[in-house]
């Protein structure tokens, strides 16, 4: 039998070799301090870096459970954030507002499918219209703006990506305070450009750059992305590179943006049109 | 029969000649005496590895209890070595000494090709050798020395023991 097959023999070859140079190994081991000293270190090494991998390894199968319950975390953390805001906002005019309804609450949710290489991508979460969501409410995560809801069913909704040629964010840029439209040119998915800056403001390199807060959609001071290249367009505009935080083929964990006060906020804009 | 009678010759020739060069003679520290590799080396061709580790452990065995070296640290080396004995012969030999079972000797491979047959295989003998003596890399510089003046004065040797034990003998 291990005549016939050359893997089964080399296997025994190696098989012997290693029983007996353990052999002779446990031998030097028994008979000099020196070596027997190395030996157990040697082992010891092997031992604890073992250790360490399966203690990585199990860390590794714990992040999930971790991740979801920071995602929690951060969206109370959130809630709770903009309701001291609204009211930090409402202490100069209303004494003793005490029910405060913060402007934004966020609903947690994962990404399900994603698209990053084409013209015009898509998202889909695994939130929908029993989780409260509704078509055109913005969807962020902790690192940039990920896109706006395009259509909602029970459990689920699509969303338009930032990674849309059709898209575009309001944003403001630190510490300068100049605003314009952000948006994605269909290359690289690291980069958007920042247009209609006007030529005056002076920018830097490494600015970063924030959402404005200027649509109904998104919160102000979601952190975008760096400045990283400038250019002038018919000597009256900056136009800038930006480079993105968020990293849309790892993306993840999103948050979609409830405006509590967009209704409000509407009829009062229709209003006023009407009214001119 | 003639085959195992001829390993057995060799191998107790080798041990005494080992032992009587490394126990009766000190040459000492930086050099140490390492003859018995040639009885490796001269196992007849086609010997199943197997066999080959087998003998390797045998003499190491021996030569480590008879010698009053550490228990174990010749055998490991040469267990070493015997597992790369048929690839090196291998790249040695031309194509045509692989198909006889004959004793790969002087004689036999002729004085170059033998010389760097045994040239390889002590390298590897003595590096794992003296590796094996520190356990590790961490000494291997200050071995250099010794490891280079033993490579060469054990090649010598074992073509000397080759040329006068088993040249005329064998052939």
């Amino acid at each position: 039998m291990w005549g016939r097959s050359p893997i089964l023999r080399g296997l025994a070859t190696i098989i012997l070799f290693l029983s007996l140079e353990v052999v002779s190994i446990l031998l030097i081991a028994n008979d000099s301090v020196f070596q027997r000293v190395k030996i157990s270190g040697a082992l010891m090494y092997f031992k604890s870096s073992i250790s360490s991998a399966t203690s990585d390894v199990r860390y590794y199968f714990g992040l999930k459970e971790k991740n979801e319950i920071l995602l929690n975390e951060n969206q109370q953390l959130r809630e709770q954030l903009s309701k001291y805001k609204t009211k930090a906002e409402m202490a100069d005019t209303l004494e003793g507002f005490s029910s405060v309804n913060p402007d934004f609450t966020y609903i947690p949710a994962k990404i399900i499918s994603n698209s990053t290489n084409k013209l015009n991508n898509y998202i889909i979460i695994n939130r929908g219209r029993r989780h409260g969501v509704q078509k055109d409410m913005g969807v962020i995560s902790p690192v940039g703006v990920v896109g706006v809801v395009s259509s909602v069913s029970d459990n689920y909704s699509y969303i338009i990506s930032f990674l849309n040629i059709n898209q575009s964010v309001s944003a403001r840029i630190e510490p300068s305070g100049a605003f314009g439209p952000l948006s994605w040119e269909g290359r690289s998915s690291d980069y958007a450009t920042l247009t209609q800056v006007p030529y005056h403001i002076r920018v830097s390199v490494g600015d970063t750059v924030f959402t404005s807060g200027f649509s109904t959609l998104y919160p102000p001071d979601v952190p975008l992305g760096t400045i990283r290249r400038s250019s002038v367009i018919m000597g009256t505009h900056h136009s800038f590179q930006v480079k993105l935080f968020q990293n849309f083929n790892s993306l993840r964990y999103v948050s979609v943006v409830v405006n509590n006060k967009k209704e409000e906020l509407n009829q009062f804009i229709q209003e006023n049109e009407v009214k001119r | 029969m003639k085959l195992r009678g001829s390993i057995l010759i060799s191998f107790f020739s080798l041990l005494l000649v080992q032992i009587i060069l490394s126990g009766l003679v000190d040459f000492g520290p930086l050099l140490f005496i390492a003859v018995y590799p040639l009885f490796i080396f001269t196992l007849p061709i086609n010997t199943p590895v197997n066999k080959i580790l087998l003998w390797a452990f045998a003499m190491g065995i021996a030569v480590d209890y008879f010698t009053n070296s550490i228990m174990g640290l010749n055998t490991s080396a040469l267990l070493i070595m015997a597992l790369f004995q048929p690839l090196i012969f291998k790249a040695v030999s031309r194509k045509g000494d692989l198909e006889n079972q004959i004793r790969p000797g002087l004689a036999q491979l002729g004085f170059t090709k033998f010389a760097l047959y045994a040239l390889i295989m002590l390298v590897i003998h003595h590096v794992f050798f003296s590796m094996v003596e520190s356990m590790g890399f961490t000494h291997f510089i200050y071995n250099l020395p010794r490891l280079f003046i033993s490579i060469a004065v054990n090649t010598f040797l074992i073509i000397l023991v080759e040329y006068g034990l088993f040249y005329k003998l064998m052939r």
